[in-house]
């Protein structure tokens, strides 16, 4: 009994140290992938989880982030997925007029010219919300490459593909994110309400 | 490298992901080309931008949850411990049980032998030591003779030819020899009863000293149990004859009819039956 208890503890608190480095960067891959806060906790806590099931399955010296995350993936591809595509299904007609919105639809085709700048004044929000609106799959590229950082050939274990599969997904999607983004900075073009000097006029008036 | 062949090549050197030839073969053109310089350029800035601004936006896991997943960590590792604890305890109740059940065989089997031995010896007509028909007298033959006191018992129809020192099993043995009557032969039946000391408690008879009724070679054998010492009655009689032999016997608890007390019938009738 006495050797069960040590041995577990050990593999637990062997396991607890590896995985709390990466807790805040697999909660922020699954805030992109499943686009609110709740599901996100939900998908971290069975990715953990999993891990922790599967964790005599990892080999010890090897890329323990890369292997958090092609659980993380392959928890939200096999559950979340098809759950978040029903409730988007509902809100699709919302998410879309909110992008029209933010990109008229007359902005949209001039706006794909990739050798522009990107403006400063883009915000966070705006980059989040275009990451949110690309197709899954290249939205899984784009967030373990670009906001975790992954090389490609780590992108093409964690979501097992080839890395030509990664190279192609990524270039367009970040191509769709620097359009998504730049037609969001001409429909910002148009003179904006302040709301300072409102306030002043009505204070005034 | 002309234009052309540089476009794929931009992104993944920006990346850092050409081999050293890739990325030496991408700088060269790139110092030659100005317009693809820009927009090198341009795609460094826009890549750094970017992914400044992700991470910007991207908050950390909520302590909340970060205390949630360790405390479930360790309730799947307390309950994986208790798991192999049950299963060691389910492994250990298993190996008990066989030592238990196999026990109980085992004392099964060593009481069948007892039952046997008795039987076969009975069987074999030994001739006895002592010829008295007196309880008493027979008790008295036995006193020093074995290393407990032998008390006789008393059959009320069943008369004692005699009796010797015989062993069954190791057990030495009082064995005494009855003649009975039987319902199906006008003639009497023998009865052998065996008396022995067994205060280590080898012939297991039966839950709570009730006797035991056994079949052995032809015959019955009784088997009960009176503190250290135990009886093996064996006989050739019917089993109804049996408890007709020990009516008395406290542990043979044989349902006696309680009598219905009957009513000798008034003579006296209504009056309207009355002639």
């Amino acid at each position: 009994m006495l050797g069960f208890s040590t041995r577990s503890d050990k593999t637990r608190a062997e396991f607890e140290g590896l995985v709390a480095p990466w807790l805040d960067s697999l909660y922020g891959g699954a805030l992109r992938l499943t686009r609110n806060e709740r599901d996100a906790e939900d998908l971290v806590q069975d990715t953990v989880m999993r891990a922790y099931r599967f964790f005599d399955k990892f080999e010890r010296g090897t890329n323990f982030r890369a292997w958090l995350f092609k659980i993380l993936t392959n928890t939200f591809i096999n559950g979340y997925r098809r759950q978040v595509k029903e409730r988007s299904l509902g809100d699709e007609s919302e998410r879309q007029s909110v992008e029209a919105q933010f990109f008229s639809a007359d902005t949209t085709d001039q706006a794909q010219n990739p050798e522009d700048f990107l403006l400063q004044r883009v915000m966070s929000d705006d980059v989040l919300k275009a990451i949110d609106g690309l197709p899954i799959d290249f939205r899984m590229v784009v967030i373990l490459a670009d906001l975790q950082e992954f090389s490609y050939k780590e992108i093409a274990e964690i979501l097992d593909v080839p890395v030509g599969t990664v190279m192609s997904r990524l270039f367009r999607g970040r191509r769709q994110l620097e359009g998504l983004l730049r037609k969001r900075e001409l429909a910002e073009e148009a003179p904006l309400v302040d709301l300072n000097a409102y306030r002043e006029r009505k204070k005034l008036g | 490298m002309n234009c052309r062949d540089l476009e794929p090549l931009v992104m993944p050197y920006l990346d850092g992901e050409l081999v050293e030839a890739e990325r030496l073969a991408v700088e060269r053109h790139l110092t030659e080309c100005a317009g693809c310089s820009k927009q090198a350029e341009v795609g460094r800035h826009n890549r750094t931008l970017l992914r400044t601004l992700v991470k910007a936006g991207t908050p950390p896991a909520p302590e909340s949850l970060k205390a949630k997943i360790f405390t479930s960590v360790r309730a799947v590792e307390a309950r994986q411990r208790q798991g192999r604890f049950l299963r060691l305890s389910a492994a250990a109740a298993g190996v008990a049980l066989c030592a238990f059940v196999g026990h109980q065989q085992w004392r099964s089997f060593q009481r069948r032998l007892y039952v046997e031995d008795a039987a076969s010896r009975h069987a074999r007509q030994f001739p006895l030591e002592v010829r008295l028909p007196q309880p008493e007298a027979l008790e008295a033959w036995f006193d020093g003779k074995l290393g407990h006191r032998v008390a006789v018992p008393r059959f009320p129809n069943a008369i004692a030819e005699g009796a010797r020192v015989l062993n069954v099993r190791e057990k030495q043995a009082a064995y005494i020899r009855y003649d009975a009557p039987a319902r199906a032969s006008a003639q009497p039946r023998q009865v052998g009863l065996f008396v022995f000391g067994d205060n280590s408690n080898d012939v297991d008879v039966g839950a709570r000293g009730a006797p035991d009724l056994r079949n052995s070679n032809g015959y019955n054998v009784v088997t009960w149990r009176e503190g250290d010492l135990v009886y093996q009655l064996v006989t050739d009689l019917e089993e109804d004859d049996i408890r007709e032999l020990l009516p008395s016997e406290p542990p043979m608890r044989v349902p006696v009819p309680v009598p219905v007390p009957t009513r000798r019938p008034l003579d006296v009738q209504p009056a309207a039956f009355q002639r």
